[in-house]
């Protein structure tokens, strides 16, 4: 009998230990929350309101290439705990493409996700707004009056409501080796006729003309995205989705064809499928590569001595030159990335009042200036573009700012505009472009397929 | 005690919490994922619309998705052609060396303890087209460079080396276990009979080890046909999908393209390919290897 009641309380210790570990943390500050607020009942409302609390944020700012605008965060973090009493927020950093793709992805479909995340505009924060999972910024946007302030909300933006702010801006344009290029006696060109010119010169040389690190297919295709925008026109990419235009246009295989002649002459290095977006900086670090089509946020890595070495100084930076002379510069310019919040945010009165906080004091021209200072992320808040000057003496920060003074026409990064199934599709071709697989023609309507697809199943 | 144990309510007591636990993490999630499979759910959504059979029809008429079973194929063919001969030639040599047997169990077992995040970056190096080992070593032998993890001729081979280097050294123990519980009797009567080493390797313990190569392969085909973690790490499904397997082809069509419901087809349909090639090796070849008597 002894033994069988043993027996019996070792089983219910080890069940009970094992749903102990089943319950979710939520569960559990719930129930402190509901023991606190049951052993404060006869204290005043006030007092309850200084109950500590805590909100989440999850960022990406995770690496040495990252680490001045954690600083910039870590400030606002803390000025905000600082402001609200109570408050404390939690960092999680994640890796971007983690959180974008696994992490944040799962924790919506969980219905969970933590108040403050960071969030592609489009089509992510769309697709999630939709769902009702992210709180509506219009009221807090318009009660702090920075609603106007921003230079371009369209990626947040779902049926006129806000829901979420871009944390900076960015332009792609082509980073170059300055001491290069005077050594040989090159200037920036002025067509993409001279581009080519100046990368069979660097080819004749032994260098390689453009670095290039094509693992994932959303860095070859900054160039193939700005190249059909000069060929086919920028506004092309806005009609895909509504079926006004086709991938398959003629002026679209121009420009996949002028990629892929590119890789066939040898303008990259060869094995650019095999590397990593890092390799790809360190291509232009090493003076392997003299040119590099990326985003204006590389800058950070060319400023710094830890990482580029002795190349600092000797970078600088040029929008990619149109067709003919004279002719508008059509530049990616976009504010895609930012932070959104949980929609579970507006039902708790003090955790909105920490977001509002949060809010206040992350989007100022202080921090927008400062982001563009330590981190060369141009401001997604209007600014005077000599203000912007003031900002940095640094030749290469100078170089952008004059590239972003000379955009034409500026259109977002064609995966704000296409549904991911044709990204996955357009990243596949370009691969395949790029490998020598498939004709420019045959690829592009591999990619109207997709794009078909993608249309129908929306309707 | 065994009064406890004859009462069923005590029984069923035991039995609960990992039963509870089978049905939470295992039973739930593949009914769930089924159920998906039928639906256009993109992941997040909550209404869910029913489609019938389109994701699975969808699959099957996609030259990518059958690209990807064949990577699977090469990953199970590889193993079990390739990698489970080495395993039985390697734990034949390390279990009949005099000295340092131990030095040796560690050395192989030691890729198996390693991250697969680690050994991508290692052999990532090791693969590099400019500074690589491989090349510098093909080199040597006037063999110009290969782009190993770039040129889609050499990027599954690649992953395959990759993927045996690491797991090799765990089925050698597991199979060195087996070899050194055969009872030394048999050997040495062989050997007295005048038996060589080669044909004592063949006839006694070859034989006698079948049942455990048997669960090697069976772990070996059940591994293939999940990977994923090695190929990502590696080549991300590149060049241009060459070396998507079928979960690195979910992950890639239908998780991050907001398509769940697909993904949970593929899945399905991961699920359904194991089982089938795992049902087919048992009845087929498993079975007649099983019994061992001494």
């Amino acid at each position: 009998m002894k033994k069988s009641v043993t027996m019996l309380l070792s089983l219910f210790f080890v069940a009970s230990t094992l749903l102990a570990g089943c319950g979710s943390s939520n569960d559990k500050n719930t129930a402190n929350e509901g023991n606190t607020a049951a052993n404060n009942k006869p204290a005043n409302e006030a007092k309850v309101s200084d109950e500590p609390f805590e909100i989440t944020i999850r960022h990406t700012q995770i690496g040495e290439a990252k680490k001045f605008r954690l600083a910039i965060l870590d400030d606002v973090v803390k000025k905000t705990q600082e402001a609200v009493p109570g408050l404390t927020i939690k960092l999680d950093g994640v890796d971007s493409e983690v959180n974008r793709k696994e992490k944040l992805r799962g924790e919506m479909a969980a219905g969970k996700p933590p108040e403050v995340f960071d969030v592609f505009g489009s089509p992510d924060a769309e697709l999630y707004a939709k769902e009702g999972l992210m709180l509506d910024l219009t009221p807090i946007l318009d009660e702090l009056g920075i609603k106007d302030k921003f230079s371009d909300l369209g990626p947040f933006t779902h049926d006129g409501k806000i829901y979420g702010l871009p944390i900076g801006g960015s332009i792609e344009g082509i980073f170059y080796n300055k001491e290069y290029f005077e050594q040989k006696g090159l200037t920036v060109p002025k067509t993409l006729d001279e581009l080519e010119a100046i990368a069979e010169k660097v080819k004749a040389d032994g260098k390689i003309p453009f670095a290039q690190a094509s693992k994932d297919a959303w860095i070859p295709l900054m160039t193939t995205n700005n190249l059909w925008s000069y060929y086919a026109g920028a506004d092309i990419t806005y009609g895909f989705k509504s079926g006004e235009t086709k991938w398959t246009d003629e002026n679209m295989v121009k420009a996949i064809a002028k990629h892929q002649e590119w890789v066939q002459k040898g303008y990259f290095k060869k094995g650019e499928l095999g590397f990593e977006y890092a390799d790809m900086r360190n291509q232009v670090i090493t003076g392997e590569a003299i040119m590099m089509m990326d985003g204006s946020w590389a800058n950070s890595v060319f400023r710094d001595p830890a990482q580029a070495g002795e190349m600092v100084g000797k970078i600088g930076y040029f929008n990619m030159p149109p067709l003919k002379e004279g002719d508008p510069f059509v530049v990616m310019q976009d504010s895609n990335n930012g932070y959104g919040f949980s929609s579970a945010v507006g039902e708790d009165p003090r955790k909105l009042e920490a977001v509002k906080e949060f809010i206040k004091n992350m989007w100022t021209d202080e921090m927008q200036l400062r982001g563009l200072k330590e981190d060369g992320v141009l401001p997604a808040m209007k600014m005077d573009l000599e203000q912007m000057k003031t900002a940095s003496d640094d030749p290469l920060m100078q170089d952008i700012f004059k590239a972003v003074s000379e955009i034409g026409n500026a259109f977002p990064a064609f995966d704000a505009l296409v549904q991911a199934e044709v990204n996955t599709a357009l990243g596949m071709g370009i691969q395949q472009i790029i490998g020598g697989e498939i004709e420019p023609q045959k690829m592009l309507e591999n990619v109207q397929a997709a794009q078909d697809a993608a249309n129908a199943a929306s309707e | 005690m065994n009064k406890a144990l004859r009462n069923p309510v005590v029984y069923v007591l035991f039995i609960l919490p990992a039963f509870i636990l089978f049905l939470a993490f295992f039973i739930y999630p593949v009914f769930t994922a089924i159920n998906n499979s039928f639906t256009s759910w993109n992941g997040i959504s909550k209404t869910v619309n029913y489609i019938g059979f389109d994701n699975y029809v969808q699959a099957f008429n996609d030259d990518a998705f059958w690209k990807s079973v064949r990577n699977n194929v090469y990953f199970i063919l590889f193993s079990c052609l390739i990698q489970v001969p080495l395993i039985i030639i390697f734990s034949l040599l390390i279990a009949n060396v005099k000295k340092f047997k131990g030095l040796y169990k560690t050395a192989v077992f030691m890729p198996s303890i390693m991250s697969t995040a680690v050994i991508g970056i290692l052999w990532g190096f090791i693969y590099n087209p400019d500074f690589g080992l491989a090349n510098e070593v093909l080199g040597l032998f006037g063999v110009s460079p290969i782009y190993w993890l770039s040129d889609k001729n050499w990027a599954m081979i690649s992953i395959l080396i990759t993927n045996a280097w690491q797991w090799t050294g765990f089925y050698i123990v597991m199979v060195l276990a087996a070899i050194l519980s055969i009872p030394k009797e048999l050997d040495e009567a062989a050997a007295i009979d005048g038996a060589t080493g080669v044909q004592r390797a063949m006839k006694i313990t070859l034989p006698l080890i079948m049942p455990i190569v048997s669960v090697v392969i069976m772990l070996s085909i059940a591994g293939a046909m999940k990977a994923a973690d090695i190929v990502l790490v590696m080549t991300k499904g590149g060049p241009a999908g060459s070396t998507d397997v079928m979960a690195t082809y979910m992950i890639r069509y239908a998780i991050t393209s907001f398509r769940h419901g697909f993904g949970n087809a593929i899945a399905v349909l991961i699920f359904v390919f194991t089982i089938i090639i795992t049902v087919l090796y048992q009845v087929l070849i498993a079975k007649r290897t099983e019994r061992i008597e001494y």
